[in-house]
């Protein structure tokens, strides 16, 4: 019994820091503990339920794998952990961001955090991305509980089955999970089918914990996914087969007295596999092997202390990560000696960090949160020749030092509420940022080269936000800016010529003085009758090199609006979200102007019994008028899904 | 518990083991190229009381450059022969009988630390059905002369990072270039190593043969060799490489320069000869232009390499 208050205790000390230490979104996301899916699908992928948040937006390669970009920064700039794991993706075209590598049906939750204050895990500019797995509590009664969801999509024929179970009782805990996605090619809002835009994608974890005394547990944790087939109909190549392995081992250790409450130390290990394949693309010049690998060996332990009215999490968090990547071109007459090069030169990266995230409650309406971070990143490039093609003076070996701090005040007044937050942080250049050797990018057409000798960038972010609620809805609004120097992207190089015949050009990551970046959302929610609400979303950003030119992917002027209405057993929804035309694109990074759009959804839903089992069937269209779009950050305008009419079931246990 | 953990482990072991491996770089630099740092005794001739022993690499000669060196040992006191003038030239006998030679280093250089004599010979042709060589050798003990002359067996040279190409400058004169070093390039920057030399036109009526008067080469001494290499693949449109540096000449005699290999493959080396005085002897500038589909440039002077 005492153990178990603990737990609770624990729990609610943690949620409680949470909801109050992240200003932004999280909030939102926290409401919806253990439930990963939209206002609009309850059977949703990773990507969509991402979608749903407001300061997520999505470059999009094909139907798969999409790469969430946070505060519109892409993924080198946040940092995207699977319970605070360090994954890094095995694609050097950027298939598989980590997202990839869980299904909805393994998750509990999604913990973005702005800014520095995404900080505790590593070293972060535009901040975090989370994914916490399923972690059922130990229980006195012994408890079985799962459940099962099925579906079909019918533009793309994607038919999926999730299933997952749980077992625990006062020693023992199990969560298992596993998923089935298998889609052919979509059809866009002309009715013609977008090639290569096929998946298929098996996902299974495992998660064991056992209590080790009364006080402490032993959990292992496994994820294997394993996504063949998929295209990419934005890139000149699809993926034939990636797999990860995700494992991790953690011991977890309570405290009944003292300041110290919660002391959790993991050892992790994660290997992906990645291999392109570019044979049902005929009109390719060129047949081109492109393997990746990427293995990460991690160490993360942290404790969570409480005195009085501050409460800290302390985290160490260490990792040592080695990024491979192959291209092998053959030639026309196969007969010829392939041409061979590494687009990774056996990559490096360990780190090594201590950080700390102080939360005081001041007073019942005001609190004050505030943390930072010390890390150590060091990069080994062991075929270093590779870098020194282009810079002769590239350096093998890189320490860099990432410090980070943040603040942030919050307080209530009447029913309106304000926060206001500050933050500073460095961050290191990403492997291919710094290494990367004649990867082609076929949004601009360029093919790009790492230096291994980039400044740091470095971010200063502030931060503030107001609400007003009252019993029949809220509104609130939020903006950020960060000015960030050593700003990293690619800019041409007078020296060489490209390697990938699509190319034009070659492109070096270079930093620019400075860039500017501003997210600004408002977000409302109103009930108009008992049963019927209505919510809406704003989002605008604004993103300028230095020189007043407009950097890529910044989202546009774009809106979201629902209407829920739920009477008995139905539940229905209407929803119209769009963007509004893309007149701050940037053509220096080969964006071109996109056109607004507008989407229209609906679903509805029923619930009802099988047996004593709680059951839901869903049906609902997307983009129902069937408009032909594609969005700002749709590599090479690849147009998106046409109507989508979507079905699914699902069975609590 | 500890089945669970076996089961973990079993599935670690099966995922660690990659469905494609990963290439093994090192042997994957040695498809194609051999490298040879070894000099081991190529021939050995008895010419009265001395023993000749010539080592070259791989204790082969091949078609291309060769370094020699040359070893002369008293049969009787079995001691090395010091500080002896020993001269030495390769001849050429093809199937009509005419008899011509090859860029050769024609007086050797004593190298008293290591006690034997240096010189390098760039042999145009291997031995065949047609084509013989035979080294004509003199050396000096004392106040005598000695005459040896061996025929031996050039071989094919099968790594191309040795080509040589030999052609007529808008001088008129006829040169050769020779590919020296690296025998086994890498991805990245190489030291590009060449020899430069002269056919000398004899200028008197040849005397009794072997008269080195009309087998003379020389050097070329301050040139330069404008490099501009380039992958002929077509798929590779004219790919090049950035940061090369042109070759000049160094102390010993040799050029030197930089070439940048983006990858392995087949590379055209495209060079302009240049003399002291800046004028081109042979070689055009080739198109740079990003040509997807077309076979790589090659201007009037190159020679193509493979790793
Ligand atoms: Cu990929």
């Amino acid at each position: 019994m005492l153990f178990l208050s603990t737990f609770v205790n624990a729990q609610v000390v943690e949620k409680k820091k949470d909801s109050l230490g992240g200003v932004l979104d999280e909030v939102v996301i926290i409401t919806k503990k253990n439930k990963i899916k939209t206002d609009l699908k309850m059977a949703v992928s990773v990507d969509e339920f991402l979608a749903s948040s407001a300061n997520i937006s999505f470059i999009k390669r094909g139907a798969y794998a999409w790469e969430p970009l946070l505060n519109n920064m892409s993924t080198e700039r946040s940092m995207i952990t699977i319970d605070g794991m360090h994954v890094f993706g095995a694609c050097t075209d950027k298939m598989d961001p980590i997202t990839s590598y869980v299904d909805s049906n393994n998750l509990s939750d999604i913990e973005i955090k702005s800014g520095q204050e995404g900080g505790l895990h590593g070293a972060t500019v535009a901040g975090s991305i989370d994914l916490k797995r399923k972690s059922t509590p130990f229980d006195f009664a012994k408890k079985w509980s799962g459940g099962y969801q099925t579906g079909f999509e019918l533009n793309n024929n994607q038919f999926f089955n999730l299933a997952n179970a749980s077992f625990s009782d006062d020693k023992l805990v199990v969560d298992a999970s596993i998923s089935n996605r298998k889609a052919s090619n979509y059809f866009d809002g002309n009715n013609e089918e977008v090639k290569n835009s096929q998946f298929e994608k098996l996902n299974a974890s495992l998660g064991v914990a056992y209590k080790t005394t009364d006080l402490s547990s032993v959990r292992v944790d496994a994820i294997f996914d394993r996504a063949k087939d998929v295209g990419f109909p934005a890139l000149p190549m699809d993926l034939s087969l990636s797999r990860a392995l995700i494992t991790s081992i953690a011991y977890k250790q309570f405290f009944e007295k003292g300041i110290v409450k919660v002391w959790d130390t993991k050892l992790y290990f994660n290997a992906i596999e990645h291999y392109m394949d570019d044979t049902n693309r005929p009109e390719n010049l060129v047949h081109m092997d492109m393997p990746g690998w990427s293995t990460t060996y991690g160490l993360l332990s942290k404790i969570n202390l409480q005195k009085g009215n501050l409460s800290s999490e302390v985290q160490l968090n260490a990792y040592n990560n080695l990024s491979i990547a192959e291209m092998r071109m053959y030639p026309q007459d196969r007969s010829e000696r392939t041409m061979f090069a590494f687009s990774w030169p056996w990559v490096t990266t360990t780190y090594a960090g201590l950080s700390i995230n102080n939360l005081w409650d001041i007073s019942d309406t005001s609190q004050l949160n505030f943390g930072g971070s010390l890390g150590v990143n060091y990069n080994f490039s062991k075929y270093v020749e590779f870098n020194r093609i282009f810079h002769p003076n590239a350096s093998q070996e890189k320490i860099r030092f990432l410090p980070s701090v943040h603040a942030g005040y919050n307080f209530d007044v009447y029913n309106f509420n304000f926060s206001f937050g500050s933050g500073y942080g460095h961050r290191a250049p990403s492997v291919s940022e710094g290494y990367g050797y004649y990867i082609y990018n076929s949004f601009d057409r360029f093919d790009y080269i790492g230096n291994p000798d980039l400044k740091n960038e470095i971010s200063y972010e502030v931060n503030a936000s107001a609400g007003y609620k009252t019993k029949k809805g809220s509104i609130h609004a939020k903006v950020n800016y960060f000015y960030i120097d050593n700003y990293i992207i690619g800019r041409i190089l007078s020296l060489g010529s490209p390697m990938n015949y699509q190319s034009v050009g070659v492109k070096g990551y270079t930093s620019l003085d400075y860039a500017t970046l501003f997210n600004f959302s408002i977000n409302a929610k109103y009930t108009l009758l008992q049963k019927l609400h209505w919510q809406g979303t704003l989002t605008y950003a604004r993103g300028l090199d230095d020189t007043k030119m407009n950097l890529p992917f910044i989202r546009p002027l774009s809106y979201q609006s629902s209407l829920h209405f739920s009477h008995k057993k139905f539940g229905f929804l209407t929803s119209l979200n769009g963007d509004f035309e893309h007149i701050n694109y940037s053509p220096l990074y080969g964006e071109d102007e996109t056109p607004s759009f507008k989407n229209f959804n609906v679903s509805a839903d029923y619930t009802f019994y099988i047996k004593d089992y709680k059951t839901v069937f869903q049906v609902g269209a997307e983009n129902l008028l069937n408009e032909f779009y594609s969005t700002y950050a749709d590599w090479g305008n690849i147009p998106r899904m046409g109507r989508n009419i979507f079905t699914s079931l699902k069975i609590n246990f | 518990m500890k089945y669970l953990h076996f089961t973990l482990l079993t599935i670690c072991i099966v995922m660690a083991s990659c469905t494609i491996e990963k290439t093994d770089y090192g042997a994957e630099l040695g498809i194609e190229t051999t490298e040879f740092i070894e000099f081991n005794e190529a021939i050995t001739t008895n010419s009265g009381d001395y023993n000749i022993s010539i080592a070259a690499l791989n204790g082969t000669f091949y078609k291309g450059y060769n370094e020699i060196r040359l070893k002369i040992t008293n049969s009787n006191t079995n001691e090395l022969l010091e500080n002896s003038e020993i001269t030495f030239l390769p001849i050429l006998t093809d199937a009509n009988g005419n008899k011509s030679s090859s860029p050769h280093q024609y007086n050797l250089t004593y190298n008293a630390t290591e006690g034997y004599y240096s010189g390098f010979a760039v042999f145009t042709s291997e031995t065949s059905t047609t084509i013989s060589w035979q080294l004509y050798i003199n050396f000096t003990d004392g106040n005598k002369t000695h005459a040896v002359n061996e025929t031996i067996i050039v071989e094919e040279q099968t790594n191309k990072n040795l080509n040589i190409t030999a052609f007529t400058g808008n001088d008129n004169a006829q040169y050769f270039i020779a590919l020296v070093a690296p025998q086994s390039p890498n991805i990245g920057q190489n030291n590009l190593i060449a020899g430069i030399y002269r056919y000398n036109k004899p200028t008197n009526v040849a005397g009794v043969f072997p008269d080195a008067t009309q087998f003379s080469y020389s050097i070329v001494d301050n040139y330069t060799l404008l490099l501009d290499p380039r992958m002929p693949e077509p798929s590779m449109g004219n790919h090049s490489s950035p940061n090369n540096q042109d070759l000049t000449q160094q102390t010993n005699g040799l050029y030197q320069g930089v070439v940048n290999y983006t990858m392995t493959g087949n590379w055209t080396l495209n060079f302009i000869l240049k003399n002291e005085q800046g004028q081109t002897i042979k070689g055009t500038e080739v198109s740079t232009a990003f040509t997807p589909g077309i076979v790589g440039a090659k201007g009037e002077l190159f020679i193509d390499i493979l790793f």
